[in-house]
């Protein structure tokens, strides 16, 4: 699935591997273009895209900036897209509820605003409320419902469109970090550490160091300021604990962040997040307490019989916020390199947009874009735990690994991990983050040794090499006697 | 799909499970199942390779292995049906249970009687919420453990184990044995979770720092763990200013406790009570659900695996009264004060002789056991939450009430 | 005249006995419920000796380890000598439990049998 010899030349290279990298890639592939995407991490959306609350936004403010546009736009495209990529996607709507009395007094404002610029809409009351949830807050005074909003697994999406990109002629390198880009002969040179690639265009995936890559040709009219924000996530048995996605009515439209939500995943589990805090690391995804602590008291107010214990997994992600707060797309002073810098949120809403405005950027700037045939579906792996009874007996008959239960908590078979490799997954998290292996409140615990196990086997490797996600993360260190063999 | 029908579904093929199972043949049921989803019998005792077991049950000193080889052996003897492989992935309250396995796919039992044999889990670090980054190299102790003793690797080189529990001091031994480096132990509480002998043997012997009230308040590291931030806590739980120490290592061990595994049981409307995080059950570990029984961790968790074996012959017993309608009627309800954590069983007839397991809230000197109902007063010289009192009551002892025990510890007056 | 006290470990019950020691010879000793942790703790004193449970290397199997310990206990300073020494051996299925692997381990006298059953 994923390559390992770098081509000399190819008309586009694309820097990170995260959602958008990979949206435009997939987008890319309806064209007969030779395109090359780059990831440095062991594994696709490993940096913001996989840390997200994976929710397709309604809209975010400013409404009328870049990424609202966009927002808006690739917002409607989900309905198919996920068609496409076998993706999970629900639309249960975003209810900002109005607790206190200035919230009630803001829900006024913002109804109007949203009817204003035209975002649909509607006034929900508080005995709604009340019957809708049984676990919402006694308390609240009503909200307002934005039906478009809708969630998808970040990962899962990206994956998915990588496959399908991959299906349809892409080439994806892991591992492979870029190091520098030199102007050469009107293209561009990029050097990585797989060796050095000629390419006619080169989009600026890539997420919290876009700064930085552009630097390597001389852009330096920006800066990513990392922001991170932190996620609680809930055992399953309070599945169903709400039906929407909830947030509170802001006390002022803050541009910086609408402030998360008290979600869902397409599994069930409940979400809670992020907040929002500013980094000094690019790389710092440690969570703290008052991390913690901001998102659970603030999602609480709306939930109050949630408590602390049913947390079973908090995670931190790294937005790539630019200065301005908006996105940077577009060609530059250098030619051939174009930026697609600054995705925070609304990234994930936004990428199938993003998308598209690349293949209008490429055109506008000359390149000749013959379509080709290109598939635009892929199925997911298909699951052991989601199938009925029949479909189970069936799915053990095909194939008895499916027989085989390696992840107790989630009901993740042996089969759907041998598949996660045979998509290319090499580490702990790849297996995780495409078969939900390891995802349950043992957090691996039971599985992991066995997942190290069938990695060894299908890859052949030793299980001193294996590692959970990123570089150096070797989950092993040595064979039980070594230390004391001398 | 295939259907079968039997007399006695046990799932889990731990010691608790076995043990059951043997009993249960003993006393002439045998139409037995055990379902166990690893691939061998004796859950987990095979990787507690260390001594200890068996002392009150066999009189002899064990390692995990010995003793549960003990009963594996029996199962063979009496050719006992087992499944590996096999996970149980539905169970009602009509006693239904769907199983899977890569030979026979899906398979539907109708059972007369069930009993859960399904041990625990660990609790983990998102648990507890100890924050920090998330790198390689954080490992539950039971997981650590899996590794060293049946792969055959080491998960690291410089160990920090936060808690205090046995399976922590095992660790630390262990870990030192096979020649990496334990820096600390650390223990939230003012007293160590596991039984002095472990303190002992596995880290005095070893000269292993043990910090009583500390604890981790974070984790460092971006790919592999390199360092942890830890500090004093107080009373209650809450880390002291200025008290933060680093101490580097590449492995932090997690022995925070361990959680009963009853969401299975929660599909047959086992009613679970949160003192134990296992089920309310009579005399018979029979639970709320008629013909369903409980025993073992997934009951509560014991310390040795001596009274896990007792508690599942009891179990055993249960099924065959159930089976052949003799439970009687359980009027005597077993409760408790706020010295005592929890007891069980939660209810007796009042007609059989019984073996009561609780634990205290906290440590004391010089205490009586009383149970006012029954003018019943025991003398312990120390009792503390980490070590599980087993006391059997007579059948006639138990009758001077008509209706209710209290347990209650009292402090001895000088 | 120095104050030691201890927690035997030979039974759950971890009985903690106190002892007056005059330059290593013993003036009293309180605490100990049995006769063996008596002796335990005059050993303690003395020679401290312990049982070792460990695993050694398997090849030819199925498994990679069979756990294993001393059938005696052995001087607490040895352990760690024991565990380097067993670090260099292999051993084959089928092996019983109570099976000798290793003879007179380290000169001590105690030798080292498997606690598991290993059938291939």
């Amino acid at each position: 699935m994923f390559l390992k010899d770098l081509p000399d030349t190819a008309d586009i290279v694309i820097i990170g591997g995260g959602v958008i990298g990979c949206s435009i890639a997939r987008e890319l592939s309806r064209y007969k273009l030779n395109i090359v995407l780059l990831e440095k991490n062991p594994d696709i959306a490993w940096g913001t895209t996989k840390a997200n609350l994976g929710m397709v936004h309604a809209f975010v403010t400013p409404i009328k900036s870049l990424k609202g546009k966009l927002c808006l736009k690739g917002n409607e495209m989900f309905d198919e897209l996920s068609k496409q990529l076998d993706v999970e996607f629900n639309r249960p709507g975003l209810i900002l509820v109005a607790l206190t009395h200035r919230q009630n007094l803001m829900r006024f404002v913002v109804y109007i605003w949203a009817k204003k610029n035209k975002i649909p809409v509607k006034w929900i009351s508080r005995k709604w409320l009340l019957k809708e949830e049984p676990n919402i807050n006694r308390h609240v005074k009503g909200g307002l419902l934005f039906p478009t909003a809708g969630i998808i697994s970040p990962y899962e999406f990206t994956i998915a469109l990588a496959e399908n990109a991959i299906e349809n002629g892409v080439k994806i390198y892991l591992d492979t970090e870029v190091k520098n880009i030199n102007k050469d002969q009107g293209g561009l040179e990029v050097e990585t550490n797989r060796g050095k690639i000629k390419t006619k265009y080169v989009i600026n995936a890539a997420g919290v160091y876009a700064d930085k890559i552009a630097n390597m040709v001389g852009i330096d009219n920006f800066k990513i300021y990392p922001r991170s924000g932190t996620m609680l996530i809930f055992d399953k048995q309070l599945k169903g604990h709400y039906k929407h996605i909830y947030s509170l009515i802001p006390a002022k439209v803050d541009p910086r962040t609408k402030g998360g939500g008290a979600a869902f995943t397409t599994e069930g589990n409940l979400i809670w997040g992020p907040n929002l805090r500013e980094i000094n690391d690019k790389e710092d995804r440690s969570v703290t307490r008052e991390d913690i602590e901001l998102v659970f008291k603030k999602f609480s107010q709306i939930f109050p019989s949630v408590r602390k214990k049913d947390i079973i997994r908090f995670f931190a992600g790294i937005r790539a916020a630019a200065n301005g707060g908006d996105f940077i797309i577009g060609t530059t002073k250098v030619k051939g390199f174009i930026n697609v810098a600054g995705i925070q949120s609304p990234g994930l809403t936004a990428s199938p947009a993003i998308a598209k405005m690349i293949v209008e950027i490429l055109k506008r700037d000359g390149l000749e874009m013959p379509e080709k045939r290109f598939i635009p579906t892929r199925k997911r792996i298909t699951r052991f735990a989601e199938a009925t009874i029949e479909e189970k007996s069936r799915l053990i008959e095909m194939n008895p690994k499916y027989g085989h239960i390696i992840c107790r908590c989630e009901y993740v078979s042996e089969a759907e991990i041998i598949e996660a490799i045979k998509r290319g997954a090499t580490t702990i998290d790849g297996i995780k983050f495409r078969t939900r292996a390891g995802m349950g409140r043992c957090q691996g615990g039971f599985c992991t040794t066995r997942i190290i196990e069938i990695l060894s086997r299908e890859l052949k490797m030793d299980p001193l090499n294996i590692r959970k996600n990123s570089k150096e993360s070797y989950v092993l260190c040595c064979e039980t006697k070594s230390l004391r063999r001398n | 799909m295939k259907t079968r029908t039997i007399d006695l579904a046990i799932i889990g093929g731990g010691p608790a499970g076995l043990a059951a199972a043997v009993r249960a043949y003993e006393l002439g049921l045998r139409d037995i199942i055990v379902f166990e989803r690893d691939n061998r019998l004796g859950g987990i005792l095979p990787q507690c390779i260390h001594n200890g077991f068996g002392l009150h049950y066999f009189g002899e000193e064990l390692t995990g292995p010995e003793f549960v080889f003990r009963f594996i052996d029996k199962i063979k003897k009496y050719n006992i049906e087992t499944q590996l492989n096999t996970m149980v992935i539905e169970v009602n309250k009509n006693h239904e249970l769907i199983t899977v396995n890569a030979y026979e796919g899906i398979v539907k039992y109708k059972s007369k009687a069930i009993i859960f044999a399904v041990g625990c889990r660990e609790r983990t670090r998102s648990a507890i919420q100890i924050p920090g980054s998330r790198p390689a190299g954080i490992y539950t102790a039971g997981t650590a453990q899996r590794m060293i003793n049946i792969e055959g690797y080491l998960p690291g080189k410089e160990i920090v184990i936060l808690g205090s529990g046995d399976v922590g001091l095992i660790m630390a031994r262990r870990f030192t044995l096979e020649g990496a480096k334990v820096k600390a132990v650390l223990e939230i509480m003012k007293y160590p979770g596991g039984l002095a002998r472990n303190v002992s043997q596995c880290l005095e012997d070893f000269d292993i720092p043990l910090l009583l009230q500390h604890t981790i308040v974070n984790i460092e590291g971006k790919d592999r763990v390199k360092s942890v931030t830890i500090a004093k806590v107080d009373d209650s739980w809450n880390p002291i200013p200025n008290t933060e120490q680093k101490i580097s290592c590449d492995t932090v061990i997690l022995s925070v406790g361990l959680i009963p595994e009853n969401e299975l049981a929660s599909q047959a409307n086992v009613e679970i009570n949160h003192a134990t995080g296992g089920a309310f059950v009579n005399e018979w570990m029979e639970t709320n659900a008629p013909g369903i029984f409980e025993c073992g961790n997934a009951l509560a968790v014991f310390d040795l695996v001596d009274y896990v074996v007792q508690n599942a012959e009891r179990a055993a017993e249960g099924a065959y009264k159930y089976i052949h309608n003799e439970i009687p009627s359980q009027k005597i309800k077993v409760t408790h004060d706020e010295t005592i954590r929890f007891v069980i069983p939660n209810r007796v007839s009042g007609n059989h002789s019984n073996r009561f397991y609780l634990r205290v809230t906290k440590p004391m000197e010089n205490v009586i056991l009383e149970i006012p109902e029954i003018s019943l007063k025991v003398r312990y010289e120390h009792v503390t939450p980490s070590e599980m009192i087993s006391i059997k009551l007579r059948d006639r002892i138990i009758q001077r009430t008509e209706n209710k025990l209290t347990f209650k510890i009292i402090k001895q007056e000088e | 005249m120095k104050k030691k006290s201890f927690n035997c470990i030979l039974c759950p019950l971890s009985c903690r006995i106190k002892v007056i020691l005059d330059n290593n010879t013993i003036k009293s000793i309180k605490g100990y419920k049995c006769p063996r942790g008596k002796e335990y703790i005059i050993q303690e004193i003395t020679n401290p000796v312990r049982i070792l449970t460990t695993t050694i290397r398997l090849v030819d199997s199925k498994q990679k380890l069979v756990s294993v310990k001393t059938d005696k206990p052995i001087p607490k300073n040895l352990l760690l000598d024991a565990m380097n020494y067993l670090a260099q051996i292999e051993v084959r299925p089928p092996i019983e439990i109570g099976q000798i692997l290793v003879e007179n381990l380290l000169d001590t006298g105690a030798n080292i049998i498997a606690t598991t059953k290993i059938e291939r």
